[in-house]
């Protein structure tokens, strides 16, 4: 069953901006990458999933409710990692945890306390004074803290570290496990490569592709295999090239970025 | 209709602009009631032959005798107009408009709760502000008329007198708010929602100050609140609070019913 659907989603900024004739949906239980360069129209589509404005022409559903007319009963089920955090900067973190909690009604029932420890964060300090990373960990334990069925994540990880990001996409496998559906926007291949199932690449407003994770890393992710004159230099190539070493033999994936990519769907007009 | 959470927050919010307005509108008040002499009275006169423009325009008038025409000539003018007005301005502001341009309103509109339950919610934020400030006035008035001269203020003529007095705030709150929930920038937002307040204040004194410029009180709302006619109890100066309260009702449901459908850009 497609718990979000988005059809023939359109809204037309001027210049080029916005989204134009989109359609994709998500299944249940499953993570859903929503790749694109910024300005491709990842957070507008979001805009709309949220009920924070309406579609000017096509529509978008969650759960078969229409999202603008029935946001409010949708969010009871859905959390959310807007793309640029903006909290109440005169509360502490707590006391924003404390709010939400309150706001929300969850009474004590909630997983703010789990989060917090799995993120290593400290949410004593006043939000205005949190770094940008802090307060990326703040989003993602308010999105997670009344464990919801639905998760919209815009780029999740902006701001965390390597070890926060690897915590994060276990997170991601572990709600996953637990028959959450994600969608998970980001402009980072490898961030999308180790937590979806399913990506869809949009750009200029338009979805170009929608595939596997596998198909596409078939497509875009060439894996060469190296044979060196001893283990040890086959270890120390393996160290620096980020490969991976079995005897004399290494292995190397060479990552593509994203421009690349695109440039394969637009035969060089990667603009 | 009310969300409990966030009402406790934005009047912890208020409190601060709160006791600072109350500050000014307690020292203003007792050193105006305090100079209500007979003595006085003729200095203050004496002031109003020298320049009447200048004492008439801030609502000042020569041959107040009673206390309360005393009070309505000093304090109703200019200090219990401008001090509850700019908590209208800074408040109807804060509640909205400033939320939705630096995006926090994202974190309230993300989470079960209608659109419509949050700007009755800050509404209600606005109104209990504006209440408190009138009700602390007209208790501090109250009191320092009765310590100070007893037996010389009718309760009830005062009462009335603040009726009155806060219809128009009520109104001039409703103005700050529905700008604030129609723009997404503070600073379109306080560009109506100050500037339209200010304007009006300033005919209704250019108005008072000239007599060619009576013209200027019709477009003024502050016109509306006679609080000369209150005080005598006539019909007309109840009709124009009444008008008040019905206009502020109007600008409070319209400002509702525009949050709970606009596109939030967040």
């Amino acid at each position: 069953m497609s718990v979000i659907c988005v059809d023939k989603l359109t809204r037309d900024y001027g210049g080029g901006k916005g989204v134009f004739d989109l359609s994709f949906r998500v299944e249940e239980g499953e993570v859903f990458g929503f790749l694109g360069p910024n300005g491709a129209g990842k957070t507008t589509t979001i805009r709309h999933l949220m009920g924070f404005i309406r579609p000017k022409s096509g529509s978008c559903t969650i759960g078969g409710v229409d999202c603008f007319a029935g946001r409010s009963e949708i969010q009871r089920n859905l959390g959310y990692i807007p793309g640029e955090i903006s909290f109440f900067d005169d509360m502490t973190g707590t006391e924003f945890l404390a709010f939400l909690a309150g706001y929300r009604k969850l009474g004590k029932d909630h997983r703010a306390g789990e989060m917090l420890e799995r993120f290593e964060l400290d949410p004593k300090g006043k939000i205005r004074k949190m770094s940008k990373g802090m307060k990326q960990k703040l989003g993602i334990v308010a999105a997670f803290m009344h464990d919801p069925q639905i998760l919209i994540l815009d780029e999740p990880t902006s701001g965390l570290d390597p070890l926060m990001q690897s915590r994060f996409v276990e997170l991601v496998e572990q709600e996953k496990r637990r028959g959450k559906t994600l969608l998970l926007s980001s402009h980072m291949f490898e961030e999308v490569e180790r937590t979806c199932d399913r990506v869809g690449i949009i750009r200029q407003g338009k979805l170009v592709d929608v595939d596997s994770v596998e198909a596409l890393r078939a497509r875009h992710v060439r894996t060469y295999r190296v044979t060196l004159d001893s283990e040890q230099t086959a270890q120390a190539f393996a160290r620096d090239f980020g490969g991976t070493c079995d005897g004399r033999t290494v292995t190397l994936r060479a990552r593509q970025r994203l421009e690349d990519i695109f440039m394969h769907y637009y035969g060089g007009d990667g603009k | 209709m009310i969300n409990a959470t966030l009402y406790r927050r934005e009047m912890k919010g208020s409190v601060k602009l709160l006791l600072i307005l109350a500050a000014v509108i307690t020292l203003y008040v007792s050193v105006i009631i305090g100079m209500y002499e007979p003595e006085m009275m003729a200095t203050l006169d004496s002031f109003y032959a020298v320049m009447p423009e200048l004492m008439a325009s801030v609502g000042m008038r020569a041959g107040a005798t009673s206390l309360i025409g005393f009070m309505i000539s000093y304090l109703y003018g200019f200090i219990l107009l401008i001090f509850p007005m700019l908590f209208c301005i800074l408040r109807g502001n804060g509640l909205i408009a400033k939320y939705v341009d630096n995006g926090s309103m994202a974190t309230l509109v993300a989470a079960p709760v209608r659109r419509s339950t949050i700007a009755f919610t800050q509404m209600s934020v606005l109104l209990s502000g504006i209440v408190l400030l009138v009700a602390y006035s007209t208790a501090l008035e109250l009191a320092l008329a009765m310590t100070g001269f007893p037996g010389e203020l009718a309760a009830g003529e005062l009462l009335t007198l603040n009726a009155g007095l806060l219809c128009l705030h009520l109104f001039i709150g409703g103005i700050c708010f529905l700008s604030s929930c129609l723009f997404s920038e503070t600073r379109t937002s306080l560009a109506f929602g100050a500037g339209i307040p200010a304007l009006m204040y300033v005919l209704q004194m250019l108005a008072n100050a000239a007599e060619d410029a009576k013209a200027a009180r019709y477009f003024s709302l502050f016109t509306l609140f006679d609080a000369n006619g209150l005080v005598a109890g006539e019909s007309r100066a109840l009709l124009g609070m009444f008008a008040l309260l019905l206009g502020a009702v109007a600008l409070y449901a319209a400002a509702i019913a525009i949050f709970s459908k606009k596109d939030l850009h967040l």
